[in-house]
């Protein structure tokens, strides 16, 4: 008798348990409030300090709380932000800006020249880490009056306004540098003049900013934004289809169709400026013969690849850089040709059945992996023995890396996403001195003529004879091929159809912080 | 007592060695990953200048032996060093996500326990029974399934289909249900096993036929007599899963976005952060030392006569 009423209790008992405990958790599960913007992203900020960034996404967030002398629009125009105006020296190397007046620190502190000052001080200064210090030739920054500043470069430098935009060069308080735990040398919370202030970051899970009410500019909707932070594509696009964000980037790719046929979402294939490409090194034989290089670009099928592997999450490369960079110019194709990508290897003495291998990092790059296998997979059509290999990131840019005389890859996946969009960020891939260990121009392409044209881009002020200085460079990189040219990735942003006003930025950023609900 | 004293001093030594131990594998592991942290950290876009920079300021330019001789230095006054990559104290870093990571493994370990043991007990009470076979195929399940794979099973059937639990992070009430229950799903299946394998011993043994035989309840009979003293292998087995549940953390919190120490962990040797692999594997190692000693003087007091000497 015991037996039996102690059988029958106890699958039902456990099934009881887990009924009422869920039962239980579930009554706390509301939804957030509507003045509540929801963004959920894959990345757990290194660093909130504007100076030290070296990730999109984290720049993407702190926009909302820091902002630049200048800005860029959609299509990736320099626009003015908190310089007003400016004005250039003819020798190109002093920039005047006239600054935004009436603007104030969310701490209530003036911004001024000589808050400008104290944050490009900051850049140049070698105590503090800045990464891409080398974007910013600053000699000095000389205060003129209470609203307008000189800065003096080193050389002429074409690029610096489209510099000034990017995050590095954000304006912080400086009065807050030794507050909120913040020290000089370290940022970690930012005190900024945008729309938004920073009230709190819980490492690893999220980071909410609050509306400013005193903000200079156009009123945001929401009176808090959360970034969540969720490193898994899976689990972003879950939250968002069960309304727990209104907005990720970078779901799995291979969803990109359902999502775009769920009328309770909407994807933006947003154009980006990262350029994929294979990298050939160009210093080891086969590859230093410019012919094996073309046949390389002959023998792949990229359209294939963005259609089957990218799910349309990608357009066609036709330059050396992406179309939104300032200085593009469109140059051509290369269009599958198996049977000319067999001539010319025949031409150049390669023999069927050469081994070649190919690096491909794993999760990096939109669809990296299978990327590179599909690559593989054409080569293999040409008559080459194409080894594929993977490795963790430290270790691949460690490889790729190695100086000339001692690197032994062959041909490597790889993706370069200038900081700003000006191709002179771009160009530095076909800079001979930015080969490794200097730089990180990983094909080692030497050409003398290419170096002489992009020096002299750089310097050039007039912007139309500067253009044609890197439509000639591309041309000339275009032929000679040091990489197969691939594809120029999509940013897939994808958000609740009850959101409206998303849009994007061409590198890599979503544009939400005018979102509001649709009607 | 004096015994015990002198046995606890022991393992207390023995466990700094261990640590010890530890801590220079741990050093020289992550050193012999190639990769430069410094490139890592500044960036691909990073000038080779700026990179040098924060290679010194990471003291990566001295000779190994001087790094560890640092490390250990500043080991011994309860300092884990500076994270390279976000330039905080290891220490506070570690301590501000390791609340999340014990909160889960806990949760996960008393599921895992209790859903195991009952199990366990209920297939060994009435052993080749159909419930004794389903036993055996869902553990079979839960120790062959990846966490990956099941954590987004259970994200879209309560969080996207039901709209029950969150599908991600900590803040909201109920967010632990999910990753509890994934990370629980392998050790529930092995702690069922040990339990029914335990107790199907014990419950044949001698005094439990007589305690059946002066008419004790079957409760008290299964209860008292058998899972009390089934109970030693049950408890190592626990003690040792949580160590495993504390490497699952590493996956589980990735699924979930759960702000745990795991995922700091995953970030770090993506990183080459070294300070902050350090850290993170010393205090595992440190938890899994106290979780075993503490197993260890469990035994006594499940079992008067085991000695500690």
């Amino acid at each position: 008798m015991d037996n039996r009423r102690v059988r029958s209790r106890g699958p039902g008992f456990l099934t009881m348990l887990l009924v009422v405990g869920l039962a239980a958790v579930t009554l706390g599960v509301a939804p957030a409030g509507a003045a509540t913007f929801r963004v959920a992203v894959g990345i757990d900020p290194d660093t909130m300090d504007p100076v030290q960034l070296t990730t999109t996404t984290v720049s993407n967030m702190i926009d909302y709380v820091v902002e630049n002398l200048t800005t860029i629009d959609e299509s990736g125009k320099v626009l003015p932000m908190l310089a007003e105006s400016w004005t250039v020296s003819p020798d190109g190397a002093q920039y005047t800006f006239k600054l935004r007046r009436n603007v104030k620190f969310h701490d209530g502190t003036p911004f001024d020249a000589r808050a400008v000052k104290w944050n490009l001080d900051r850049v140049i200064d070698p105590n503090v880490r800045v990464p891409i210090r080398a974007s910013y030739p600053i000699e000095r920054t000389e205060v003129v009056d209470s609203h307008t500043v000189r800065v003096v470069l080193k050389h002429p430098y074409a690029p610096f306004l489209g510099a000034l935009s990017w995050g590095t060069s954000g304006i912080l308080s400086p009065a807050a540098h030794d507050k909120h735990g913040n020290d000089y040398k370290n940022y970690s919370h930012v005190v900024g003049t945008g729309p938004y202030v920073f009230k709190e970051r819980r490492k690893g899970e999220s980071i909410t900013v609050t509306r400013h009410e005193g903000y200079w500019g156009r009123k945001p909707h929401y009176d808090t934004v959360v970034f969540r932070i969720v490193p898994e594509a899976a689990t972003r696009e879950s939250l968002l289809l069960a309304g727990q964000v209104d907005l990720i980037i970078l779901p799995p790719v291979a969803d990109l169709p359902a999502l775009q046929r769920n009328p309770a979402v909407k994807v933006l294939l947003a154009p980006s400026d990262r350029t994929i490409f294979i990298a050939a090194n160009t210093t080891k034989a086969p590859l230093n013969d410019k012919r094996v290089r073309q046949a390389l670009n002959y023998a792949v099928d990229k359209k294939a690849i963005i259609q089957n592997v990218l799910f349309g999450a990608a357009d066609l490369m036709d330059a050396p850089m992406a179309p939104s960079l300032f200085g593009y110019c469109k140059v051509g194709q290369y269009e599958p040709d198996p049977a000319r990508a067999r001539q010319l290897l025949a031409q150049a003495g390669v023999k069927p059945g050469t081994k070649i291998q190919v690096l491909h990092p794993t999760g990096r790059y939109v669809q990296d992996k299978e990327a590179g296998q599909a690559v593989a997979g054409f080569l293999r059509e040409i008559g080459l023995e194409p080894e594929l290999q993977t490795m963790d990131w430290p270790t691949y840019i460690r490889t790729i890396t190695t100086p000339a005389d001692k690197n032994t890859t062959d041909l490597h996946l790889l993706g370069w996403a200038p900081a700003f969009l000006d191709a002179s960020q771009q160009m530095l891939q076909f800079l001979s001195t930015y080969a490794p260990p200097g730089g990180l121009a990983t094909s080692f392409y030497a050409n003398p003529e290419v170096d002489k044209l992009l020096t002299a881009a750089e310097r050039e002020l007039n912007a139309d004879k500067r253009k044609e200085l890197y439509c000639q460079a591309s041309r000339i990189v275009w032929e000679d091929a040091p990489w197969i040219f691939l594809w120029v990735q999509r940013f897939p942003i994808v958000h609740s159809a009850r959101v409206t006003n998303v849009s994007s930025l061409p590198n890599e950023k979503f544009y939400a912080i005018y979102a509001r609900p649709a009607q | 007592m004096t015994r015990f004293r002198r046995y606890l001093a022991r393992r207390v030594v023995a466990s700094v060695v261990t640590l010890l131990g530890v801590s220079l594998i741990v050093f020289l592991m992550v050193r012999v990953l190639p990769g430069d942290p410094a490139r890592v950290i500044a960036g691909l876009l990073a000038s080779e200048e700026e990179v040098a920079r924060i290679r010194v300021q990471l003291g990566l330019d001295r000779p190994l032996y001087v790094q560890y001789g640092i490390f250990l230095g500043r080991l011994l006054q309860g300092n884990l060093g500076q994270s390279a990559r976000t330039s905080q104290p290891v220490l506070d870093e570690v301590m501000e996500r390791l609340p999340a990571t014990i909160t889960l493994s806990v949760v996960a370990m008393a599921i895992a326990t209790a859903a195991g043991v009952a199990a366990g007990v209920i297939a060994a009470w009435r052993p080749y029974s159909i419930f004794d076979y389903a036993l055996s195929a869902i553990t079979l399940f839960g120790v062959s399934m990846p966490v990956y794979w099941l954590g987004l099973v259970l994200i879209i059937v309560f969080a996207i289909q039901l709209n029950w639990l969150p599908a991600a992070g900590s803040e909201q009430p109920g967010a632990i249900v999910l990753p509890a229950l994934t990370l629980a799903a392998f050790s529930v299946a092995i702690v069922a096993r040990m339990t029914r394998a335990s107790m199907l011993e014990v419950l044949g043994q001698d005094y439990v036929r007589t305690a059946r035989a002066k008419g004790l309840a079957e409760v008290l009979v299964v209860a008292r007599h058998g899972l009390w003293n089934a109970l030693i292998p049950i408890v190592t087995v626990v003690g040792l899963q949580f160590g495993t549940l504390l490497g699952g953390a590493v996956l589980t919190e990735s699924v979930f976005g759960w702000p745990g120490i795991g995922l700091l962990l995953v970030d770090s040797i993506f990183s080459r952060d070294y300070a902050m692999v350090q850290g993170i594997v010393l205090t595992f190692s440190t938890l899994f030392i106290l979780t075993n000693l503490a197993v260890d003087l469990l035994y006594a007091y499940i079992d008067p006569r085991i000695h500690y000497g």
